[in-house]
């Protein structure tokens, strides 16, 4: 071999052609509803990560007797720090120009270590006196206070102006409430800022355990077919016919009210749709000449399977999970209106429960926590709208 | 003059562009007369076609300019020319079906599936001639049939689309074209989806419908032996433009256009004359025969598919697809293997490389018998023997770049010390096979059928086998990239001394490039010898049949 022939080709230009997924990226984002959905559901995903900081009792900055200080800090939780630093390593990804599986490396090792890290060494105090700055404050303690855009957090019943309970948005001069207060008197707006971050983990991890068991079943299923296939497909039917929702409710009943236990559920009662579809695409895909070629060519299995087979099928299982965000989203969202959700933490499902509790129907409380779930689910179907369209070749010769 | 195109201009719209498909283009049709069209994909024939019979979606196509006259026989048997792009889409309709009918290249989709054959033919005589009574559109439909030269048409019109084979299909499309005896037949590649037996009967079968009832027929083709069997007179497109017209003989023997000479000159049977007529000044170098060690063995192989049925999925019986075949694939030669769509050449092809399990007899590779070897047993193999697939756009995956295709396969054969190494090996190997090496970053999307033909065929040296089945590697490509992928595919079997199982239904590229060949019917091997004394004497009945109804271009 000569150097002249190696010269030219050793290094990738550094302008790299066009892949498939940035072109569907990029098809996807051409259109309207895919800007919006993604849009409110960035905007959701900022707000619960910064949830913390946007609604608190605790002030960002005081100054006392010269000292400056940040309650805010102080109370920030081990979650809410991994959260933030993945949140920022991601935005911060999102800009560099580095292959999609080594993104997602980096992502999880930050995310491991800022947990690490942080478990050991962020330890928020113990009890919380949500109304001490407020008090301190009217007692005139502080010489200068920076407070959080919603000066409440979801868990401050406004102790310090006596027993509020249930009131509109502004109706107190006093106290302002932009959506009004839910029955212990906590503020809404600051309860459905943190259920934000219920409502997006439910459906991320939910959804996510359903893909990987839905992916790993309906990719033996699809690839080896016969016997494996026939035994899978039976499995699935099993699975479909268990009522998730009844199945939740049992759960509940017996074992207590945890988010943990509501996400493991609904992510293994539905994997069989994905199960499906990767079965349907596996099968289609190994007739494919380039599988083929690749078994020909006597590759192993692991990389006919995952490197051959699952980029090329994968994009039907997308089109799904998105839908399959939304619908576990409901399932939360119904299981605390039910009651049977989870009992202090905020969660929009449970808010909308309070709407009719009382013998007077509490307007801002089925708008407010109702309209965000709308919005999210809604925001997921646009999302996966448009990513089928995009995906689908009928729908694009015709367009 | 039955049809007159005059500076017709169609424009399509694709994503915000507008493509110059059809641009300035002048012909005219007499009554009775044949006229082709011919072109290699993209050339805007087909498009030209659509746009004399408007059958273009109105959404995305406009005619800035041109005429398309068209002498419409009235009912009472006078004549007016009328402009097929003025006319109301009304008369247009009145029109289409009845004077001016289209029969379309793919038969397997052209037909309604839920509708009965009769029932088709019938719907269009009911539209065009309200004044016929039921029981003369049956009549008249079983007419249409027995005219096609379907056997037992009364039958036949009560069946569905399903039950007729490829050919009957097409049949039946030229019957329904014909129902109402139109002035001008358009046939829009109407013999391209099918076997050269079949597409040799219904080239025969247009002629004699011509010949009966006066017709003209518009027959867009890419094929010139069709165009040599059919044609009075021959239009070549290129890039939307008429470059060349004239009658079909003084066409095909004095190309006056120099694109529509490097067409003629790309057909096979040519490339192989100009090969002799290299080989005869040479001498006689190239002609000693190889040692004739075999180098693949077939013994009495079978594959049988199982046809399931019922409930419990039994096996009630057999596709006999392989059914006892025995081979001898010499040593640096090119054996070619023909045969007609189902006879079981491709299920051969690829159980010779086991990507099918046999299901009985034996395969020897090198005199090693490799047919029930194991997966992990098979893996020193899979690099000696490899396959170039049918069609460039599904035999590449999409979501890796050439490099990613070309060098994974090294890696994992352990060819080449690291990544720069396989990098700079695969670099060489697209060289050969005339691409640049840039080409290693980009995605086989951004490649033209033809290119991409060729990384297929680099994929399969990068392990640098001896022995590579091609399966049909040249039939989805237009003729002046078939004759640049044979041209590559000779000389590499040459320079490597490869082996090459060259699966094909094209005579003319069997005798450009196969030593010897076998000739499949059925499941079988009907005949195999040296190629050149089958292609000049035939000793099988069906090999006789075979290569009478291939199409050619006789040029003395």
């Amino acid at each position: 071999m000569t150097d002249t022939v190696q010269a030219p080709t050793l290094t990738p230009p550094t302008r790299r052609s066009r892949g498939y997924a940035a072109q569907v990226a990029r098809e996807v984002l051409l259109r309207w509803g895919a800007r919006v959905g993604l849009a409110w559901i960035g905007i959701l995903a900022a707000v619960a990560v910064f949830a913390p900081f946007l609604a608190s009792s605790h002030p960002w900055l005081i100054l006392e007797e010269g000292n400056w200080s940040s309650p805010v800090l102080r109370h920030l939780t081990p979650t809410d720090v991994t959260l933030m630093a993945g949140f920022c390593t991601g935005l911060v990804l999102l800009f560099l120009r580095l292959s999609l599986p080594r993104k997602l490396l980096i992502l999880l090792g930050v995310l491991v270590v800022a947990g690490g890290i942080s478990a050991v060494t962020v330890s928020p105090p113990k009890l919380v006196i949500h109304e001490q700055y407020r008090e301190a404050e009217a007692a005139g303690q502080y010489d200068w206070v920076l407070r959080a855009p919603i000066p409440y957090s979801p868990k401050d019943y406004l102790r310090d102006f006596g027993d509020t309970g249930m009131e509109p948005p502004l109706a107190d001069d006093l106290r302002r409430h932009w959506l009004g207060t839910e029955e212990n008197g906590a503020d809404v707006l600051s309860r459905m800022v943190h259920a934000s971050r219920i409502a997006l983990a439910i459906g991320f991890i939910a959804t996510g355990i359903a893909l990987v068991i839905g992916v790993i079943v309906g990719g033996l299923m699809g690839y080896f077919s016969g016997i494996v296939d026939m035994i899978g497909m039976r499995i699935v039917e099993i699975f479909e016919a268990i009522p998730t929702l009844f199945l939740l409710l049992t759960f509940v009943a017996f074992f207590g009210r945890s988010l943990y236990m509501m996400m493991i559920i609904i992510g293994i009662t539905s994997w069989s749709g994905y199960a499906r579809y990767v079965r349907a695409e596996f099968l289609k895909l190994r007739e494919q000449d380039y599988v083929q070629a690749a078994v020909a060519c006597g590759l192993p299995l692991r990389s006919v399977l995952f490197r051959h087979m699952l980029p090329n099928g994968v994009a039907p299982i997308l089109v799904a999970a998105s839908f399959g965000v939304a619908s576990a989203i409901l399932a939360e969202a119904t299981l605390s209106f039910l009651g049977l959700g989870l009992v202090d933490d905020p969660s929009w499902g449970q808010m909308l429960n309070q709407a009719v509790q009382s013998s007077s129907f509490n307007w801002w409380m089925a708008a407010f926590p109702g309209g965000a779930i709308f919005l999210t689910v809604f925001a997921y179907n646009l999302v996966g709208e448009s990513l089928r369209d995009a995906l689908d070749p009928y729908l694009k010769k015709k367009a | 003059m039955l049809l007159e195109v005059r500076n017709l201009q169609t424009h399509l719209q694709a994503g915000g562009a507008t493509v110059k498909a059809v641009d300035d283009v002048s012909f005219g049709i007499e009554r009775g007369e044949t006229f082709c069209l011919v072109g290699e994909s993209g050339s805007g024939k087909s498009v030209t076609a659509l746009s004399v019979i408007q059958l273009l979606p109105r959404g995305i196509s406009d005619h800035p300019g041109g005429q398309i006259l068209f002498q419409e026989r009235l009912a009472d048997g006078s004549h007016r020319t009328v402009d097929m792009l003025d006319l109301p889409e009304t008369e247009r309709r009145r029109i289409r079906g009845a004077r001016m009918s289209m029969i379309f290249q793919e038969p397997m989709t052209s037909l309604n599936p839920v509708f009965t054959v009769g029932e088709q033919i019938g719907e269009v005589l009911r539209l065009h001639r309200p004044e016929l009574s039921e029981a003369e559109i049956r009549e008249r439909t079983i007419e249409a049939l027995a005219q096609v030269q379907i056997p037992h048409p009364a039958e036949r019109a009560d069946e569905f689309p399903h039950r007729l084979s490829g050919g009957q299909r097409q049949r039946v499309m030229i019957a329904m074209a014909m129902a109402c005896e139109p002035d001008l037949l358009i046939a829009d590649e109407p013999t391209t989806a099918l076997d050269v037996t079949v597409q040799a009967e219904i080239l025969r079968l247009m002629r004699e419908l011509q010949d009966r009832n006066g017709m003209a027929i518009l027959f867009i083709t890419h094929d010139f032996g069709v165009v040599a069997r059919m044609g009075h007179r021959l239009g070549v497109m290129r890039l939307g433009k008429l470059v060349e017209e004239g009658t079909v003989r003084q066409v095909l023997r004095r190309p006056e256009h120099p694109y529509t000479r490097q067409l003629i000159d790309a057909l096979p049977e040519n490339l192989s004359r100009r090969r002799e007529a290299a080989r005869g000044a040479d001498g006689a170098a190239g002609q000693q025969a190889p040692e004739a060690v075999p180098l693949v063995r077939l013994r009495d192989l079978q594959i049988h598919f199982p046809v399931r049925k019922g409930l419990m999925r039994r096996v009630v019986d057999h596709v006999r697809a392989v059914d006892g075949v025995s081979l001898d694939i010499p040593k640096g030669q090119v054996m070619a293997l023909v045969g007609e769509s189902g006879c079981g050449k491709t299920t051969l092809g690829r159980a010779i490389i086991r990507l099918l399990e046999p299901t009985g007899g034996r395969i020897l590779f090198a005199g090693e018998d490799i047919t029930r070897l194991p997966a992990k047993g098979m893996k020193p193999y899979r690099r000696r023997m490899q396959i170039i697939f049918q069609d460039p756009m599904s035999s590449l995956n999409p979501r890796l770049t050439v490099a990613a295709t070309l060098t994974e396969p090294m890696a994992v054969h352990g060819i080449g010390k690291d990544r720069d190494e396989r990098l700079a090996l695969a670099a060489r190997v697209l060289e050969q096979v005339q691409l640049p090496a840039e080409s290693l970053w980009r995605y086989p999307h951004e490649f033209s059928g033809g290119q991409r033909q060729r990384i297929g065929i680099a994929r399969a040296l990068v392990l640098d086998p001896a022995f590579i089945v091609c399966d049909e590697v040249t039939s989805a490509l237009d003729v002046s990239v078939q004759a640049e992928v044979l041209q590559i595919l000779g000389r590499l079997t040459r320079e490597r001394g490869l082996t090459l199982l060259f699966i094909t239904h094209n005579i003319g590229v069997v005798e450009y490039l196969a030593d010897t060949m076998a000739v499949m019917y059925q499941g079988r091997v009907v005949e195999q010898g040296e190629a050149r004394r089958i292609c000049r004497a035939p000793e099988h009945e069906y090999t006789r049949k075979l290569l009478s109804a291939v199409p050619r271009v006789v040029l003395d």
